[in-house]
């Protein structure tokens, strides 16, 4: 029996020397390298990147901002008609961002590998459909749907909604397969269901994280929001698309600026929740 | 008639995959405090979790109260999971809920999903709780989150969860190993003073040798998925137990 054998006589002769990557490994690992600088400079030398432009970028830049768009123009931002479309825009966030984090938890649930009702059929499907929800880019969503259903909100926030889900979903999915399986057992053993196991085991370890991910699903529906419009799917990024077609430059500025303070706002009320809900029994 | 009869248990975790339990027998009766010993790596946490089933054994027959566990519908084994409280050598709390709400998770298989959402259990429930969270001496900790326990205090929670299930058999996974040898030894003998009030026979996975002899009557002792001992405490003795851990240098 093993157990009694002497350990001298098992003891493997200890290797004379120790590198990290053994040989064949090693060239693979060099060869890599290799490949990922010569595209670095197989594209440059391709695109032909003027770098003395590039450089030179920097000035320019400050001299456009301070020739065409400065002074931004607040008074146009402060109308009653653009306000009411900023408004719009939130509203398109809030539903697109709200609907999509509905979604979400079913679909999470099911595209997590450790909890999934079934690994064969129901883990692939919610995987596949939260995959094509992000493979499809939020504009051509909102493209899709002002072709189907006409401008205004509803295919604004149907494509919010989609974007959403598909963008949460993935990152809620990647927080349920990393909780301690140890309290779901637990409740396993006292003869909880599926369900109760979820609400019991799984959502009090997940509940900051996902207050987290839907602070900050609002936060990219509502950029997201700014751009549909330029489609016709509602809100102010009609506006910004007349003022950049009109070259109204200063407008452009100050409608930039109220997305950066609108944006600015939201990330603060986001770290308040997540502060407050990190407290919650 | 014995609560649990364990007849020829064999598992393995995947097809191709070593057996853990290599043909397990025992029976555990009314009033007993069963012991599992064993060096790491034995089967004992895989044994216990085949008993209710959060291991699927592959072959081989549990019999609890009459009913064949192996065999039965997920239905069915939530009845049989909820007649089983279990402690967990890693308490398993539930974190962020407070002491309360990990006390009451213990009625869960009594309790609808509507209940469940909103955390909303029967007067008689949160009676019960209160009074078994007296018992384990924890009535000043009620509305305190889990995480902010000490090991021991999360231990007491976690036998209180266990009995909250008005439970007909106890399992018990390494209840002290996370613990220091005094702590240990008080929640070994709150366990014991608890089962023997309400009448619950224990199954417990422990390697401590020596708490293993003071606390339980009966025990078996495994090495590498088969049984090496098995009977009353008072017939192991040095020689046997030298045996058993033979393989625990390895």
């Amino acid at each position: 029996m093993t157990a009694n054998a002497s350990p001298a006589s098992q003891a493997p002769a200890i290797p004379k020397r120790w590198s990290r990557y053994k040989h064949p490994e090693s060239l693979y690992s060099y060869a890599g390298w290799l490949i990922a600088f010569s595209v670095v400079v197989f594209s440059i030398e391709y695109l032909n990147i003027p770098l003395d432009r590039l450089f030179g970028m920097f000035g320019r830049m400050g001299e456009v901002i301070a020739q065409r768009y400065y002074p931004a123009d607040i008074d146009y931002i402060m109308d009653r008609d653009y306000l009411g479309y900023v408004i719009e825009t939130i509203q398109m966030a809030y539903l697109g961002a709200l609907f999509g984090l509905l979604i979400t938890i079913p679909l999470a649930w099911f595209a997590a590998y450790n909890m999934t009702p079934s690994k064969l059929f129901v883990y692939p499907g919610a995987r596949v459909f939260s995959m094509s929800c992000r493979a499809v880019h939020e504009t051509i969503w909102a493209i899709l749907f002002v072709s189907i259903l006409g401008y205004g909100m509803l295919p604004g926030v149907l494509a919010l909604t989609l974007f959403s889900a598909g963008f949460a979903a993935k990152l809620f999915a990647e927080e349920i397969e990393a909780i301690d399986m140890g309290q779901v057992e637990a409740m396993r053993a006292t003869g909880a269901n599926l369900f109760q196991v979820m609400v019991f085991g799984v959502f009090p370890q997940v509940r900051v994280a996902f207050t987290g991910i839907a602070i900050y699903t609002w936060d990219v529906a509502f950029r997201a929001a700014t751009v549909v419009g330029f489609f016709g799917a509602g809100g102010m990024g009609w506006y910004l698309k007349r003022s950049v077609l009109q070259i109204e430059t200063e407008r452009v500025a100050a409608i930039i600026l109220s997305i950066i303070v609108l944006v600015l706002i939201s990330e603060l009320l986001s770290a308040w929740a997540r502060n407050t809900v990190m407290k919650m029994k | 008639m014995a609560v649990l009869e364990v007849r020829e248990l064999r598992a393995r975790y995947s097809a191709r995959g070593p057996e853990i339990l290599k043909g397990i027998s025992f029976d555990v009766e009314g009033d007993d405090f069963f012991a599992i010993i064993g060096p790491s790596g034995a089967g004992k946490s895989t044994l216990i979790r085949c008993i209710n089933r959060l291991v699927n054994p592959t072959s081989g027959s549990i019999v609890f109260n009459g009913h064949d566990v192996t065999k039965m519908s997920s239905k069915d084994l939530r009845m049989v999971r909820r007649d089983i409280g279990m402690i967990f050598q890693e308490f398993n709390l539930i974190d962020r809920m407070s002491v309360m709400d990990n006390v009451l998770a213990g009625r869960l298989g009594y309790t609808g999903n509507l209940r469940t959402l909103f955390r909303m259990f029967p007067r008689k429930d949160i009676d019960h709780a209160l009074h078994l969270l007296d018992r384990v001496g924890l009535s000043d900790h009620v509305d305190k989150r889990a995480d902010e326990l000490s090991g021991g205090q999360r231990q007491r929670v976690g036998i209180a969860r266990a009995l909250m299930q008005d439970p007909k058999l106890m399992l018990l996974d390494e209840p002290t190993s996370a613990l220091d040898p005094k702590i240990s030894r008080e929640i070994m003998a709150l366990i014991k003073e608890m089962a023997q009030e309400l009448n619950v026979p224990c199954l417990c996975n422990i390697h401590d040798v020596k708490l293993a002899m003071e606390f339980c009557n009966k025990m078996i002792g495994l090495q590498d998925g088969m049984t090496m001992f098995a009977g009353p405490t008072e017939q192991m003795n040095e020689a046997k137990l030298d045996e058993i851990y033979a393989m625990e240098v390895l």
